[in-house]
């Protein structure tokens, strides 16, 4: 089957390519084209449904509004109609919809029901410290992944490969939540030596290096957590590309010139390994922005993911609305990125 | 290139790096010494909704804004009417008319006076001001006028007598040459940060969902507080927090669980506050869902609707059993609406008392003819229905889950059919405003005037609609005796007297079982004592720290234990970075020279 792979593939392409064989420069522009389009509009219907769905998925979570904001008090009649027209609520579902849409489209995302401020400002206001959190433990888990999972694939089965694999599908499979409580114990309540929360301490002084220092020391543990739970997968794809490559013929030639077997590793089987994983980079790059829920949860970090966490259990309706709309749109959009890369980087696609 | 210059190169700017690092460091450590602030860090995890107070309805900005602004009553440490803004204060005979004094030489934050014309001001935005008026239309729709005949007096006009809402009502007086300025005060312009107010400390500074600062108010009438400023800090997770208050990170931290307290009892430096509190929890029970036409709604079992079903019910729970296993001995078992925390107003239940007394109850229901089936479950005597009830629990809570399994137990020895489901929040509270319930948890934090309280009783609140929209009744309890007590407790002064009106409405709820209290819950704190000390508990005697109403008496009268502890960065974390920097800088220079050697040999 493996063998027969290509020929589906090659048999389908013909039917429109073929003809034209006689205007080559022509027709790769028009290949790029056609599939820059292609890929375009798929990412395009993906965002208008998510668009779509994410103003109704939030509508089925039950419950009140007005009772989470007058919660544990009793409130009148008026009060509530009162509270109620402030939020328009009062309004149709179809003007709530159609509000909703525009105002996404032009980003005026509305107001928060609980902070009852500009959902806008609101992300803007968290998205560096989420960044922050998640970028910094973004890129160090790629590259401890892509270091180790080079490592090991190429020594398969050795005690390395087994050791490392264990250790990191064990902390993969660590629920982030116990991982950070224990983090939190240990380094900062027995040992002292790192803070508990947050992403900065009221008393330290306004001055940018003191703050920017407080901030590095605030990071430690967060990103630490971060990093231990997510490098494993990229262990784990990083390992199985290498294991692709590792019987090729080209290795064979490259040992046969006399390099050394880092130099193999490292010159030869790593560049060929990496292209499998450029979606994974990107898909990466895409859930920065998501973050890291739980992380900034447990850490009571100041970033998107506390805004969601509090908005769920709220439920703020359209502040989850925006947020779904902004998750999802970045990852659909660093797919996309990565699917254009591929037409310059992956020949064979260029063929198909 | 020479790989010696490269070399060269990268010592150099690791040494200024380095030095720049240590500079840094010798200079913060300094910088924090120069002005050692006292801070009391308290942890929370409510988001700020906003800091105008006549819009604010969550509890974090309840406490700042007691904290910035002042009321004219405040309220005592036993929940009694004290002075504040006003010195004194008296009632006409129709009970239509209060003149209050005003405080003279108090001043705003910015050392303005403040004037009865502040006063006047503020009460005129409950009656003019549309929004700020909806907001309050509880207590506003009921005001005439509010007026100031010169700087020290002030005359507030009631449409009907209320004197308990006037005196315990909180309205913060907030500053006229401020709040004039801006188009629409109800809108949140009159609220730049910092905030101008009378009270002992203002909002200053707010980072959302890191940290809000409160500075100590130099002006302020009534003595400098003993700290310097006060922080919420924000922790998601009470265990977070838990732990930042034994690493000496926060200095008093609410809301813990048993566990918790057991926990860090007799931990050095921190002590453990197990207050009485203000919260009941109850199981309510569908027998009533109709609405003000007497439009029946919902699904409820009909043998609900018979009292002695209800009164077997409530004999057949042992609630101080559940305080002992539920709350791990951290409550008291409950007889009515008002906690015993109220102690002029709770009600010990006297001779109506219910013994738990499963065979008792058993015996009320044989005579009242509700036979066991063949499966031992009972029926209703004519229809011959079985007494199979829906039982819903809130799925978050895991205290509900422990109840629910005493609970049916006793019931089921009753011969009850019990269904026990647990359903999130939302959800419940929804199908329980549609009356698709059988039995369902309840419970609120009750606040020290009980009025509130008790007119979520009355037959005015009843919904007119069957859709479940409006959720100011609890569990259509409606009853005309208890709404002639409710409003002659309202207009009546004599604080003994309305005490025993109060009382005999929580009788009348008690006996006609339309809920069963349970318990009411204790809340549990802890604060670090090695820092403070002295503080106020409301009530005075075994009171609360966190959650005190009308005034903020513990944060005011906190005093700080010797000196504060070294501010900022600590100095090894200055050293930390510099050694990063000198391995990084090492790796690198490492690094180069090996990629040098390397492609030596591969040339």
């Amino acid at each position: 089957m493996t063998a027969d792979g290509p020929t589906p593939a090659d048999a389908a392409a013909p039917s429109g390519a073929a003809p034209s064989a006689g205007r080559r420069p022509g027709r790769v522009a028009n290949g790029f084209g056609r599939y820059l389009c292609k890929h375009v509009a798929g990412a395009a219907v993906s965002l208008l449904l998510v668009l779509f769905s994410s103003f109704f998925i939030f509508r089925l979570i039950a419950g009140d509004p007005i009772d989470q904001l007058t919660k544990e008090r009793p409130v009148s009649p008026e009060e509530r109609a009162a509270l109620r027209a402030e939020l328009g609520l009062d309004r149709p579902m179809w003007e709530q919809f159609w509000d909703y849409i525009i105002g996404t489209l032009t980003m005026d995302l509305g107001d928060s029901f609980q902070y009852r401020r500009p959902i806008f400002d609101l992300i803007v206001e968290r998205l560096p410290a989420t960044i922050l959190l998640s970028g910094t433990g973004m890129v160090l888990a790629v590259l401890l992944g892509f270091w180790i999972g080079t490592r090991t694939g190429w020594r398969q089965g050795s005690r390395y490969d087994r050791g490392h694999v264990a250790a990191g599908l064990l902390l993969y499979s660590a629920p982030t939540f116990w991982l950070g409580m224990i983090v939190i114990l240990v380094f900062a309540r027995y040992l002292g030596i790192f803070p508990v929360n947050g992403m900065r301490s009221p008393s330290t002084p306004p001055q940018f290096w003191p703050q920017a220092l407080d901030i590095a020391h605030h990071l430690v543990l967060p990103v630490l957590t971060y990093t231990a739970v997510v490098y494993a997968g990229y262990l784990m794809i990083m390992r199985s590309s290498i294991l692709d490559e590792i019987g090729s013929d080209y290795l064979t030639t490259a040992r046969a010139k006399g390099l050394r077997d880092d130099q193999v590793r490292d010159r030869h089987a790593v560049p060929n390994a990496l292209l499998p994983t450029v979606t994974l980079v990107f898909l990466a790059i895409g859930g920065i922005v998501n973050g890291s829920i739980v992380t900034e949860a447990v850490f009571s970090w100041p970033g998107l993911g506390s805004l969601f966490v509090q908005a769920v259990f709220y439920p703020d309706r359209p502040v989850l609305q925006a947020l779904f709309v902004l998750f999802s749109a970045s990852t659909i959009l660093a797919v996309l990125a990565a699917e254009i890369l591929y037409w310059f980087i992956d020949p064979r696609i260029r063929k198909s | 290139m020479n790989p010696h210059a490269l070399t060269r190169r990268l010592l150099s700017a690791a040494a200024a790096l380095l030095m720049s690092a240590g500079a840094l460091a010798v200079a913060a450590p300094g910088a924090a010494q120069e002005e050692q602030t006292d801070s009391l860090l308290i942890a929370t995890n409510q988001e700020v909704d906003t800091f105008n107070p006549f819009k604010r309805r969550f509890v974090i900005t309840y406490n700042t804004s007691m904290m910035t602004y002042e009321t004219l009553v405040r309220m005592g440490t036993d929940y009694e009417p004290v002075p504040g803004l006003a010195t004194e204060w008296e009632e006409s005979e129709d009970g239509l008319t209060w003149t209050f004094q005003i405080r003279e030489g108090a001043e705003w934050s910015d050392g303005e006076p403040l004037t009865a014309q502040d006063v006047a001001y503020t009460y005129d935005l409950l009656i003019e001001n549309q929004a700020i008026r909806d907001w309050n239309i509880d207590f506003a729709g009921n005001l005439v006028s509010a007026e100031a005949p010169d700087d020290t007096t002030f005359v507030l006009t009631l449409a009907q007598p209320s004197p308990w809402d006037v005196l315990t009502r909180e309205v913060f007086i907030v500053p006229e040459h401020i709040w004039s300025q801006y188009p629409d005060p109800s809108a949140d312009d009159a609220n730049q940060l910092p905030l101008v107010g009378s009270g002992p400390f203002q909002v200053t500074e707010f980072e959302t969902d890191e940290f809000i600062r409160l500075e100590a108010n130099e002006h302020y009438w009534d003595g400098a507080p003993g700290f310097d400023e006060i922080v919420f800090d924000y922790y998601t997770e009470t265990d977070a927090a838990v732990a930042a208050l034994e690493a000496g990170e926060v200095d008093i931290v609410n809301g813990l669980n048993p566990a918790q307290i057991e926990a860090l009892d007799g931990q050095d430096g921190i002590t453990v506050n197990n207050a009485q509190g203000r919260r009941y929890v109850s199981l309510t029970l569908n027998y009533n869902s109709v609405t003000q036409d007497g439009t029946a709604f919902g699904d409820g079992h009909p043998a609900l609707k018979d009292p002695i079903v209800r009164q077997a019910m409530h004999m057949a729970i042992d609630k101080a059993a559940l305080v002992d296993r539920v709350l791990d001995g951290n409550g008291q078992p409950a007889t009515s609406i008002i906690p015993e925390i109220f102690e002029q107003y709770h009600w010990d239940g006297g001779d109506s008392l219910l013994e738990f007394d499963i065979d008792a109850a058993n015996a009320l229901l044989d005579e009242a003819g509700y036979v066991r089936g063949e499966d031992g479950i009972r029926t209703m005597p004519g229809t011959g229905e079985r007494l199979s009830f829906r039982f819903f629990q809130h799925a978050d809570n895991t205290d509900y889950a422990t109840v629910v399994q005493f609970v049916t137990e006793w019931w089921t020895e009753l011969g009850l059919e019990i269904k026990p489901e647990a359903i999130e929040q939302g959800t419940l509270n929804d199908m329980a405003y549609l009356g698709e319930f059988d039995i369902a948890f309840s419970g609120w934090g009750v606040g020290p005037n009980p009025t509130e309280q008790l007119g979520m009783h009355t037959c005015a609140v009843l919904p007119t609609l069957t859709d479940g929209t409006e959720r100011s009744s609890e569990n259509n309890y409606c009853n005309p005796e208890f709404d002639a007590l409710h409003e002659q407790q309202k207009v009546e002064s004599d604080p003994d007297a309305r005490a025993a009106l109060i009382k005999e409405q929580q009788r009348m709820l008690y006996e006609d079982t339309p809920v069963i209290y349970l318990y009411y819950q204790n809340v549990l704190e802890a604060y670090n004592s090695d820092k403070i000390t002295g503080m106020t508990l409301q009530p005075s005697d075994g009171g609360m720290i966190t959650g005190q109403q009308g005034y903020a008496w513990s944060y005011v009268t906190a005093q700080p234990v010797g000196a504060a502890e070294e501010a900022g960065t600590p100095a090894w974390v200055w050293i930390a970075v510099a050694g990063a920097a000198v391995v990084v800088v090492a790796g690198a220079v490492v690094f180069a020279l090996r990629r040098r050697k390397t492609a030596d040999e591969r040339e």
